[in-house]
């Protein structure tokens, strides 16, 4: 009988496994039971997978949109609506990366003690974004598609997104079908790439300048076209002998072509993906679409990739936290469109001595090129892209850089689709932004 | 004749649905508003009350004066004395035994001393080296032994004084409880306030119509619980903890087919009384050793058959095909299979030293897994095979045949897999059941969902939305409650089944036989991994198997089947007056004609396995 007793501690074994499985099961519910219970499928939360309740402001508490038994009212104003469409969401969830899909954890108003009990307590999320700022943007692009959008270089909080087209959700048209509103439902700051144009003359550069000892040193010719291999790239200008420095302020696409066929193809692809513009970037955890960087033997394409018109395309998130990373001396903060977001961490994107480099190259690029008066009182750092999109159509615009007042860093990123030349197109809208950013 | 009868019946019944429900719909229009602030309390009493339900039985079984019983003594030369503490004593030189004779010419295992139901004693040989004697007699297998009668073993001699009736009764009288410190009434009591607070919950729901089966269910379910109290009482047993605990998890297994299957709550009580009255069945024939090793051969062939039964009629019902219909009422062979195998499983202490006992019950276990594996019904299998494992080691005490055991069934249960795509297809989402939401983890994910909807103190009973999922209340049972009733809730009724294991265990080593150590410490293990599978298989920490919560999910033959195993459990309580399964010494007068057959059956016995 002893024996049989000290046997029967077998069932000791089983209960401690199933303590271990327990506790297992607790950790998860108590780490992921917000996640957990705002799942579509609960009926508690949701009707037929609509979230029921819900709040959702921008930085300074304005009501972008409110969801009551399943109701959805959004702000008052139009140009809030459409401007700050993508950011929100829409109703049925078309717009995948909207906050009410995103934050739906914070949204359903769950807390640890109650679970969902009286859901009617909506859960309020407010956003990094400004209200004022969105309108702003989509004043600027006036009607143009494209993306436009600013972040706080220290925290990483998006102070502005706007993609474009958007539609009214308060009123949304009967279609969809015409070409006034192809691809209305992506977010073309996130979830787009595009040919870079001249903008990708950034990453060749701080290629240049970690493979090259004498970068800065180097000249190279411009006769308005130069000789690849049996191929010619052509310029916009007769630009000479000029130095880095002098071409990137005239965007000089025989330096860059030049220079990128001496860095080599590999070493442009490592760039690309140090730079993570050929990886996703997240915004709490949403990923960007990635963006591309094809690497080839022949020397001609390598050029084409050197001046962002080849294979190569990027996403403008991707492209937002370069920039915040040329700012933060090479360390950029994970994008979060959440107001006093989840404390996000940061990463290295370059090495600090290029990332200064490029600081005063695009400093430079404002001084002589852009002229200050585009952005008066701050201290601009900037370069334009014109991407040619072929088709007959007209290229699209890019403005991307980063200013500093007050102490704030802001870094910003503007594409207008078929918006023509760079500086011209985008560069206005970047103004215009960026100026309200700081005074706003 | 006949017809009239049950239409009447029909009539009477529906009846007072109809009145509860005319009076539950009177009542929320008259407290209006209020009834919301009812509910609002409610929801914090029902966990609170479950909690002090399961205190009150942890208590009981811990605080009360449970002193090991004593049955004898052997005394040796210079007045060394080896008190008897069981009715089943190992002799040996091994540290195990219960009487330890050290000395060299003793075998490890030498011999037993057991009694039987009537004070018989009797001495075997377990095919010792240098053998035993009583009275310088060689015992030839097993001889009885009379009290004043030496008992030799390896030279050294033993005088043999069992209690004689008159001290076997001043023993009990010695240990009848004084003092309770815990009553049971009372705690029957606040169970039964659980069960109002239920009723309660679905009488007063403003936001659903009263449902007169629901509200019918609860009243009849306290009445249930409270008749076999009383039962208990009147057969002068007291304790009550394991009953009350089973009560709880069933009462928490009403509310969930309230929620979810209100049609069934009639027959719900129907199974539910079926189920008591197969435990106190169960309980019976464990009061007698001699007429369970009468039963087990029969048992067992009765187990085989209704599985074979099973295997060649039975229907599929989600993939697993344990259900067998007869004349429209169905019902899981398999589930009462499970009293079968503790039964034939678990031995006395005599024959736990004979192989051929084992290889009997080793063929057994194969053919009921081979069995459920043919039907499909994976989970059920591994409960079997699990409770295997540990009668196995019970009995044999041996590590390495446990692992021989898993190793055959690991790759058995490959085979098995392999063979089984609608197995395999359970496997293939486990531990990613949030990457397949829509499919292998289409359960899985929605009982966790309302699992942590529920939060602490849950929705409210009847308020949930689980249970339209399919196999909510059995498999994904789990999740319901913590969603109705709150994760305290939901962790009280693991609490309370781990309990019955501590019961089990901490009981253990004041059983007078082996068979109610194995019984009970099997049943416990049963009962707990069977939990644990469908808790944690629904929680996407195992593979989520369809095997049921013990009580708590719906499903007659789980309930019927549980409330028999747990007479197993009750077995191994020695205290004093405390369980009917286990018999007040020295009450009836001896018969001297029955101590003879005892003897003639173990003669019998061992001449049988000797041979």
């Amino acid at each position: 009988m002893t024996k049989i007793k000290r046997r029967s501690a077998v069932l000791l074994i089983i209960i401690l496994l199933l303590a271990a499985g327990m506790g297992i099961f607790l950790f998860r519910y108590f780490r992921d039971g917000r996640h957990w219970a705002a799942f579509s499928a609960n009926r508690t939360a949701y009707t037929d997978g609509v979230l029921k309740h819900g709040e959702i402001t921008d930085r300074d508490g304005e009501i972008l949109l409110t969801m009551e038994d399943g109701t959805y009212r959004y702000s008052a104003d139009t140009a809030t609506r459409l401007s700050t469409l993508h950011a929100v969401g829409d109703r049925y969830g078309n717009i995948g990366t909207g906050a009410n899909i995103v934050y739906r954890d914070y949204l359903t108003g769950y807390d640890t003690v109650n679970g969902l009990y009286r859901s009617d307590r909506k859960g309020s999320v407010a956003l990094s974004i400004d209200a004022g700022l969105n309108r702003r943007a989509w004043q600027a692009l006036n009607g143009r598609k494209g993306a436009v959008a600013v972040c706080d270089c220290d925290t990483g909080e998006i102070l502005c997104m706007v993609s474009s087209p958007s539609f009214d959700p308060e009123s949304p048209p009967d279609s969809f079908d015409s070409p006034e509103y192809e691809g209305v439902y992506i977010n073309r700051f996130l979830s787009s790439a595009y040919t870079p144009g001249s903008i990708y003359k950034l990453v060749t550069a701080a290629a240049a300048l970690e493979t090259l000892p004498d970068a800065m040193q180097r000249t190279y010719h411009c006769a308005g076209s130069c000789e690849i291999g049996d191929d010619t790239v052509n310029c916009m200008g007769v630009h000479g002998d000029l130095s880095m420095r002098e071409a990137l302020a005239v965007s000089c696409n025989c330096y860059f072509a030049q220079l990128a066929v001496d860095v080599g193809g590999k070493a442009m692809k490592d760039k690309a993906d140090a730079l993570s513009l050929t990886s996703s970037v997240f915004m709490d955890g949403v990923p960007s679409t990635k963006g591309n960087y094809t690497l080839s033997s022949e020397a001609l394409d390598t050029a084409w990739s050197g001046i962002g018109q080849g294979q190569d395309t990027v996403c403008p998130a991707a492209v937002l936290r370069m920039m915040a990373a040329i700012a933060g001396k090479g360390e950029a903060p994970d994008l979060t469109l959440l107001k006093d977001g989840p404390e996000g961490g940061s990463a290295v994107l370059l090495p600090e001595k290029t990332a200064e480099t490029l600081a005063e190259l695009m400093h430079n690029n404002v001084v002589t090129s852009y002229g200050e008066s585009l952005f008066p009182g701050i201290r601009a750092y900037a370069k334009s892209g014109t991407a040619e999109v072929g088709g007959g159509l007209s290229p699209h615009a890019w403005f991307v850089g980063y200013g500093e007042k007050d102490g704030r860093t802001l870094a910003f990123v503007v594409l207008v689709e078929n918006g023509g030349y760079g500086s011209s197109a985008a560069g206005t809208v970047a103004s215009d932004v960026l100026t309200a950013a700081f005074d706003g | 004749m006949r017809a009239t009868v049950s239409a009447h019946v029909h009539f009477m019944i529906e009846s007072v649905y109809k009145a509860l429900e005319t009076v539950a719909e009177w009542s929320v229009s008259f407290i209006g508003k209020r009834a919301e602030t009812a509910l609002f309390f409610l929801r914090y009493l029902i966990p609170a009350l479950g909690l002090i339900v399961l205190l009150r039985c942890l208590i009981s079984l811990f605080r009360e004066d449970s002193r090991p019983e004593r049955w004898g003594r052997l005394v040796l030369s210079g007045d060394v004395t080896i008190p008897l503490m069981h009715w089943e004593n190992t002799i040996g030189r091994g540290r195990s035994c219960d009487i330890r004779v050290d000395v060299p010419t003793v075998s490890r295992s030498h011999g037993a001393l057991i009694r039987d139901n009537r004070g018989g004693w009797t001495v075997y040989d377990l095919s010792s080296r240098t053998g035993i004697e009583v009275d310088h007699k060689k015992v030839d297998g097993s001889m009885p032994v009379r009290p004043g009668q030496v008992i030799t073993v390896g030279g050294l001699d033993m005088v043999f004084l069992p209690m004689s009736e008159e001290e076997e009764r001043e023993q009990a009288e010695s240990r009848r409880y004084r003092y309770q410190p815990v009553s049971q009434g009372f705690t029957l009591f606040l169970l039964s306030m659980l069960q109002a607070c239920f009723f309660l919950s679905f009488f007063l729901d403003p936001s659903q119509p009263a449902d007169g089966r629901i509200l019918l269910g609860f009243p009849c379910l306290a009445a249930v619980s409270w008749a076999a109290y009383l039962f208990t009482r009147s057969i002068r047993r007291r304790a009550f903890e394991a009953e009350t605990l089973a009560l709880l998890l069933t009462t928490a297994g009403f509310a969930v087919c309230a929620t979810s299957a209100a049609y069934e709550m009639t027959r719900q009580i129907l199974f539910l009384i079926a189920g008591v009255i197969l435990y106190f069945c169960v309980g019976a024939v464990l009061r007698s050793l001699r007429l369970v090793k009468k039963l087990r051969i029969p048992a067992a062939a009765a187990g085989l058959a209704l599985l074979l039964v099973n295997v060649v009629f039975s229907e599929a019902v989600l993939g697993a095909k344990n259900w067998l219909s007869i004349g429209g009422f169905s019902f899981q062979p398999s589930e009462f299979v499970k009293i079968v195998f503790i039964f034939v499983g678990a031995a006395t202490l005599d024959r736990l030293f004979t192989k051929k006992n084992l290889f009997l019950f080793v063929g057994f276990a194969a053919m009921c897994v081979l069995a459920l594996v043919l039907i499909s019904d994976f989970g059920t299998g591994l409960v079997f095979f699990v409770t295997y494992l540990v009668i196995a080691f019970l009995r044999s005490g041996s590590i390495g045949t446990v692992f021989l055991s898993v190793g055959g069934a690991v790759s058995a249960g490959l085979l098995a897999i392999s063979l089984k795509p609608y197995i395999a297809s359970r496997f293939s989402g486990w531990r990613h059941a949030w990457d397949f939401p829509y499919d292998s983890g289409y359960q899985q994910v929605r009982a966790m969902s309302a699992a942590a909807g529920g939060g602490l103190f849950g929705l409210g009973a009847g308020r949930g939305w689980l249970e339209t999922v399919v196999a909510a209340n059995t498999d994904l049972v789990f999740g319901v409650v913590c969603e109705e009733e709150g994760l305290i809730f939901g962790l009280t009724m693991i609490l309370a089944v781990i309990l019955l294991g501590v019961y089990a265990f901490a009981y253990a080593g004041r059983a007078r036989s082996s068979f109610t150590v194995i019984c009970s410490v099997s049943a416990a293990a049963m009962l707990i991994f069977q939990m644990m599978l469908n808790v944690l298989g629904s929680m996407d920490i195992l593979p989520f198997t369809g095997v049921t919560f013990p009580f708590v999910s719906r499903g007659g033959s789980s309930l019927i089947a549980c409330w028999g195993i747990l007479a197993f459990i009750k077995a191994c309580d020695t205290r004093q007056n405390a369980s009917f399964t286990v018999r007040v010494p020295g009450r009836r007068k001896r018969n001297a004609a029955d101590v003879d057959e005892d003897v003639r059956i173990y003669v019998r016995g061992s001449e049988a396995e000797h041979d």
